[in-house]
């Protein structure tokens, strides 16, 4: 059995729901029923045939080629299976995933991994806002699972998040972990603004010193005996967080948002 | 454009006509008798078989106002989960709970309802209001005003002002409003709740303003009876929700002193404190006081379980639920001093012991009041269940069996504290045609709407026999809005735009002396701002209005 490809012929004009096209929900189809299968166009309908060449036979294990940048909630809720996309992505990418693999080779748009469950999605471009954030009037972000990202990401990443971790190799935007929740990010490059903003736990780990704002408080240098653990754990993922060098136990703890709960931390690198 | 309708099996309870086959005849939107001799027949629809009832009307839906914009912002995982897509002929939304305007409108059709009536329109955003009912297809519309805690009132009351200028003020508001009816809301209570006061009783003073719900209550009354508007006051009582609140509701009914009122969402106040949790029914008392007391009409303001979303005027009672708000997020706001809002997300659950008893309650109170021109079908849309669950209401209230069926279900100790399980009571089509056709019509005071009879406006629903009444009256086969074929096999074919009914009493101009100068010193807006002329509804050429008589003052 190979890969079940969905190779895509053109482009649109409007975005395309590619919610339907997710390992789950192709299980039991044969080429021709997903074949017909529509997908909502801006205002219109088109079948999948219309816009993909379909390839390959095992839908546990999906691959999306030429992808573009107006293709939206692609893996939205997958549920075990592996799904693999090449070239640029759109909004929701990997939205409420629930288990499983999910790798995008390109950049990818709003809200990607946006109330993620659980598994590992790997994003080997860059992200847009709203990385592992809630949906807009939603009170909670992520609540689990791996999110790795070898560029850059936008503003707002894992806001309101609940749990998981967000490990970004690049740098990251203004607002980052902006009223999250719990759960751990941890950025290689440089923040932006306001980072932890209305911050209630939860952990930022910094590589690069950041500017925080005056509702975090300095707690002085600590050496945390829980990263070499937290390290270890990133071990098996193929990423700079998985090298010998990355890791460090020496850090610089400052607390707050004290405008919030006040009981999150940033721990910078020493 | 002449229609026949021809074999139906007529529900016509307006004219007196119980499931008689009869063919009907549309001329120009509007019934008649015979139709002119030799006039061709320009179409025919064959209904032998069919169950035809005029178009139903919801009497109180909160389908437009602040209020429903502030639960949609709210609620958008409830929004997300019932997207609606445009079709060639309808607008893109989104359902459950509380639908965008134009798939209230959708769906209220495809139900084969043809009105529905906003029960509080707050006069500051009466404008607001009828803009966003402006943009509900299908249905006509219409509003009660709400007044009874906005500081004019209660000012006018604190001093002692008589009650022709109290008249004057409701009839002005009313026109101000473009209403058809006057609301009053938890009586001074929202008002009270900004002087701190977190509770009212008929008889606790505001502690500002020294002035009692009842008085508000009976002035208010007075005024609509006095002024002539056919519906009466239609009242949210005190102590919504409130465990032991059916001393509160009876006391109210018999306080009234024998004007004319309609208690709405009566199940809501309708609780006993018996029984180990401290919660019982008061459905039997109720029912038993509307049977008693003629000048007493109430819809019923029945739950039913699942998501949905409370929004109330009553800010008072709102905030002291919040603590029940589920998913976890609630707002409570004033608004421009003349009235309140509370908007809530609840999900009523049968393995709850206070939810299902709320639902027993308010079959009992349907099922236990004889007349049922005094009693209305609501779930007071969204607050106890989203209207699109009428059709299953009235599966439960024709069907016995399924009643008991679902009564099983529920909490087991709620199922010990209702006697539902020993009523026998079955509504007939014809009753369902009263209760949600020609007694809301009645009640409203629609001169020639919820009637097949010669002259009235030909708003007909077709049904197919069946009975799982449940799949009957949600899929009519056809539904005409004015003659016009709008609803077939339950989907949308065409869409119009109906009318906006209001009433049009007198008042004496020398109000407006005063009302300026309060307006200059307290509004937000100048008197002249404020009132709604004609034109801001029928000026973009869909909208209208209908003005329905006056009862002759005495």
């Amino acid at each position: 059995m190979s890969a079940l490809t969905f190779t895509a012929i053109k482009t649109t004009e409007q975005r395309v729901d590619m919610s339907p096209l997710v390992c789950h929900l192709l299980k039991d189809l044969s080429v021709a029923e997903i074949a017909a299968i529509e997908l909502q166009n801006g205002k219109r309908k088109i079948r999948v045939d219309e816009l993909f060449e379909i390839s390959g036979d095992d839908a546990q294990n999906i691959l999306i080629k030429n992808s573009y940048a107006k293709l939206d909630f692609i893996a939205k809720e997958l549920h075990d299976g592996v799904m693999t996309v090449e070239g640029e992505i759109g909004a929701y990418f990997g939205m409420s995933m629930k288990s499983g693999e999910l790798t995008a080779k390109g950049n990818v748009g709003l809200y990607a991994a946006c109330e993620m469950k659980n598994g590992l999605l790997t994003i080997n471009g860059n992200a847009g806002d709203f990385l592992g954030a809630a949906l807009p009037g939603n009170k909670q972000g992520m609540k689990g699972g791996t999110i790795l990202v070898k560029g850059n990401v936008g503003q707002r990443s894992g806001d309101h998040m609940r749990r998981g971790n967000i490990l970004i190799e690049g740098n990251a935007g203004d607002y980052c972990g902006s009223r999250m929740i719990a759960g751990t990010i941890a950025v290689m490059g440089t923040t932006g603004r306001f980072l932890g903003y209305a911050m209630q736990r939860g952990t930022l780990l910094l590589w690069k010193k950041p500017t925080l704002s005056a509702a975090f408080n300095d707690c002085g240098s600590h050496t945390l005996a829980f990263l070499p653990i937290l390290f270890k754990s990133f071990k098996k993922l193929d990423s700079k967080f998985a090298e010998e060098s990355a890791a460090f136990n020496r850090v610089q703890r400052y607390g707050g948002d004290m405008a919030e709960k006040g009981r999150a931390e940033v721990l910078v690198k020493l | 454009m002449l229609i026949k309708l021809t074999g139906g099996t007529v529900y016509d309870p307006a004219s007196g006509i119980d499931g008689q086959v009869k063919t009907l005849f549309v001329l120009d939107g509007k019934f008649i008798n015979q139709p002119p001799a030799e006039m061709p027949i320009d179409k025919e629809y064959d209904l032998k078989g069919k169950v035809v009832m005029a178009g139903a009307i919801d009497m109180h839906t909160h389908i437009g106002g602040g209020k429903g914009n502030i639960a949609r912002m709210l609620i958008p995982e409830d929004h997300r989960k019932d997207p609606v897509y445009r079709s060639d002929i309808t607008r893109s939304g989104c359902g459950h709970a509380m639908p965008s305007s134009f798939t209230a409108g959708y769906r209220y059709a495809e139900m084969g309802y043809t009105a529905g009536f906003e029960p509080a329109i707050l006069p500051v955003n009466a404008r607001q209001a009828h803009m966003e009912m402006a943009d509900i297809p299908i249905l006509d519309k219409g509003g009660y005003v709400m007044l009874g805690s906005d500081d004019y009132l209660l000012r006018m009351l604190t001093a002692k002002k008589d009650q022709k200028a109290i008249n004057d003020y409701v009839a002005w508001t009313m026109n101000a409003a473009k209403a058809i009816g006057v609301k009053v809301v938890n009586p001074g209570g929202i008002n009270a709740f900004k002087f701190n006061q977190r509770q009212l009783d008929l008889d606790e003073k505001n502690a500002h303003y020294n002035v009692t719900p009842r008085e508000i209550l009976q002035v208010l009354a007075t005024a609509v009876k006095e002024i002539g508007v056919k519906h009466p006051l239609h009242v949210h009582g005190c102590n919504l929700g409130v465990p032991g609140n059916v001393e509160t509701t009876i006391d109210t009914m018999q306080g009234i002193g024998g004007l004319p009122m309609h208690l709405t969402h009566i199940q809501f106040h309708s609780y006993g404190t018996e029984g180990d949790f401290k919660f019982s029914s008061g459905g039997a008392a109720i029912a038993e006081a509307i049977n008693k007391n003629k000048n007493i009409t109430a819809d019923v303001g029945q739950i039913l379980f699942g998501q949905t979303i409370t929004a109330s005027g009553d800010n008072m009672r709102q905030h002291a639920n919040h603590g029940f708000a589920n998913p976890n997020k609630w707002v409570c706001m004033d608004i421009e001093c003349d009235a309140g809002c509370g908007v809530v997300p609840f999900k009523y659950r049968d393995q709850n012991f206070v939810n299902a008893l709320q639902w027993a309650i308010g079959l009992e109170i349907f099922l236990l009041v004889d007349d049922p021109w005094c009693v209305f079908l609501t779930t007071d849309h969204p607050n106890g269940a989203p209207f699109t669950t009428y059709p299953h209401l009235i599966r439960l209230l024709m069907d016995k069996s399924f009643r008991n069926d679902m009564l099983a279900t529920i909490h087991p100790e709620a199922q010990k504290m209702t006697t539902l399980a020993s009523i026998d009571r079955e509504y007939s089509l014809q009753e369902i045609a009263i209760l949600t056709r020609a007694g809301a019509a009645k009640l409203i005071g629609l001169d020639d709407r919820g009637s097949l009879g010669e002259g009235a406006w030909a708003d007909i629903t077709v049904y197919t026999e069946n009975t799982d009444r449940e799949k009957m009256f949600e899929k009519p086969d056809y539904v005409f809005k004015d003659g016009e074929l709008v609803v077939v096999d339950g989907k949308v074919v065409h869409t119009t735009w109906g009318t906006t009914h209001i009433v049009t009493p007198e008042w004496d101009n020398s109000v407006e002396k005063s009302l300026e100068k309060y307006f200059d010193r307290f509004m937000t807006m100048k008197l002249g701002n404020f009132k709604m002329s004609n034109d801001e509804i029928t000026e973009d050429g869909r909208g209208s209005l209908t003005a329905h008589s006056l009862n002759s003052i005495s």
